[in-house]
């Protein structure tokens, strides 16, 4: 219960801190370049059919890629398994693309799919899915790989005793075990997967997109519709981050603590 | 000689001249066993016995095909340890108790008849009927962290006894357990062992155990693991806890104590 109520509680102080400017004298900020709560909430309200629309078009990317990067990541991590001498090269070339700024593959990716489609919310989609499938890719074959490796302690020899296959071995005792290792791959995945997405669309051919709408305004001083778009990008982590967990509980309801 | 007395003699398990020797994380050679013969007859119980590193875990490993030999043969009933493994005839049951956390305890004793591709009404009566046996059947539906250490190595012989397996192979299955747990899974094992007539080999470092459990006693010797002694256990079955303190049992712990080569450890 704590788990959530502290969390809250701090996010309390801070809307108060930030309402009575408390939060503006401690930055030496003023309420143009730091616009209060309760205006970027009217803004919000006002605009609310055009960010939804730009909700939408962000969260599709992020979630695409999530999914895409993670069930890539996941592959490679079970080829890593079945072929180690290849495979831990592989593995170390999947985490050179976490390495790479987002801000250099964006514009890569751009150019790489110019010709995918006529339409520019596609091709611009496409683009921006692979960036952020890049990403969440290195993150989730290293979690993987543990996950199929790291099994208790003669479970393996048991199994080849059972006369085991190499396919049951995943299937029975490998990929079950991975479990709790694919959610903590898509805890670190699913805020990096909305950052991505969001610094992406600084660069996307299409104008749609949060990430894009904090570009336009930031560039027009117009902090406070920017500020908007920042509350509705954090709505959108929490959510996302919260459904996350839900899945979680549900998939991991039968794990009792080891 | 009745047939009950012949199968009782027929050898389950011979190995001639056995050498197993690897190489350790340093890179150095380690001669795990070294010119080891043994016949196993059917339905035996035996128990190996020695200090650590005399290789006991490595013959047991050795006759279920999770080790190489290095030299030497192994036959199990007339096939090779590969092909019996392959038959699913091996149960084993290890030190530790291996219980995959996202099963149910009776979906883990079902985990071998999968394998084999029993159908779900077989498995299910199957497991069922093991549990029963090691007095489980209320924790059937339970996750192996929601039981004791003891409670958890009685899952595992459960399971291992699932298959009906020819061979029964135990690598100090409860030498993590207290000794009240301990007691009553030597007298578990032992109602289930003469319900079933398996061989049973059965890995140790405690005499008093071996003494009480087995017919025959093999004591190893350490660098190179090799055997020095086997000393027949003389006592009558059923054996029962007070047998524990006669002088015969007494006299045969010495006996085997006494085998180690350069004495007593």
């Amino acid at each position: 219960m704590t788990t959530v109520l502290y969390p809250v509680l701090f996010g309390i102080l801070i809307l108060v801190l930030w309402q009575t400017k408390t939060l503006h004298a401690i930055l030496h900020t003023d309420t143009f370049t730091l616009p209060l709560p309760g205006r970027i909430n009217a803004i919000i309200a006002d605009n609310f059919p055009t960010i939804l629309g730009n909700t939408i078009v962000t969260v599709r990317v992020a979630i695409l890629g999530l999914l895409i990067g993670s069930a890539a990541g996941y592959l490679i991590a079970v080829l890593v398994v079945i072929f180690p001498t290849l495979g831990q090269g592989a593995l170390a070339v999947t985490s050179v693309f976490t390495a790479i700024p987002i801000v250099a593959l964006a514009p890569v990716m751009n150019n790489w799919t110019k010709d995918v489609s006529g339409v520019v919310s596609v091709r611009s989609a496409v683009s921006k899915i692979i960036v952020v499938a890049l990403v969440c890719m290195a993150n989730m074959s290293i979690n993987a790989y543990r996950g199929l490796t790291e099994v208790k302690p003669f479970s393996e020899d048991l199994m080849k005793v059972l006369a085991a296959k190499p396919v049951k071995m995943f299937t029975k005792l490998r990929i079950p075990n991975s479990v709790p290792y694919i959610f903590t791959a898509l805890k670190v995945g699913v805020p990096s997967s909305i950052i991505t997405t969001i610094v992406s669309e600084y660069f996307a051919e299409y104008l749609m997109g949060i990430g894009r709408q904090i570009k336009e305004n930031i560039l027009m001083a117009q902090y406070a519709a920017a500020w908007a778009y920042i509350v509705t990008a954090c709505v959108i982590g929490i959510a996302l981050y919260a459904l996350l967990m839900v899945v979680q509980a549900l998939v991991m309801r039968n794990r009792k603590a080891r | 000689m009745t047939t009950e007395e012949n199968s009782r003699n027929e050898v389950e398990i011979s190995i001639e001249d056995l050498d197993v020797t690897f190489h350790d994380n340093s890179g150095n050679e380690v001669r795990a066993l070294e010119g080891v013969s043994l016949d196993i007859r059917k339905g035996e119980f035996i128990s190996l016995v020695g200090p650590s590193g005399c290789g006991k875990t490595t013959l047991l490993r050795t006759i279920a095909d999770l080790q190489k030999p290095t030299d030497g043969m192994i036959h199990v009933a007339g096939r090779l340890p590969r092909e019996e493994r392959l038959m699913q005839k091996f149960g084993i049951v290890f030190q530790q108790p291996v219980l995959f956390d996202w099963r149910t305890v009776q979906k883990n004793v079902e985990l071998p008849l999968e394998l084999m591709y029993y159908s779900r009404k077989d498995r299910h009566q199957r497991a069922k009927d093991m549990l029963e046996m090691v007095g489980l059947s209320d924790f059937a539906d339970s996750y192996p962290s929601q039981l004791s250490g003891g409670m958890q190595q009685r899952v595992n012989i459960a399971r291992a006894f699932a298959i009906r397996p020819e061979i029964l192979l135990m690598d100090e299955p409860f030498s993590a357990l207290d000794e009240f747990t301990k007691e009553k899974l030597h007298e578990d094992l032992l109602r289930m062992w003469r319900q079933t007539n398996k061989t049973v080999i059965f890995v140790t470092h405690n005499i008093q155990e071996a003494v009480f459990l087995s017919d025959r006693i093999c004591v190893l010797s350490p660098h190179p693991g090799r055997l020095s002694a086997i000393v027949d256990v003389t006592l009558n079955r059923p054996r029962t806890a007070e047998m524990k303190y006669t002088p015969e049992f007494n006299s045969l712990v010495e006996k085997v104590r006494n085998s180690f080569e350069g004495g007593s450890i």
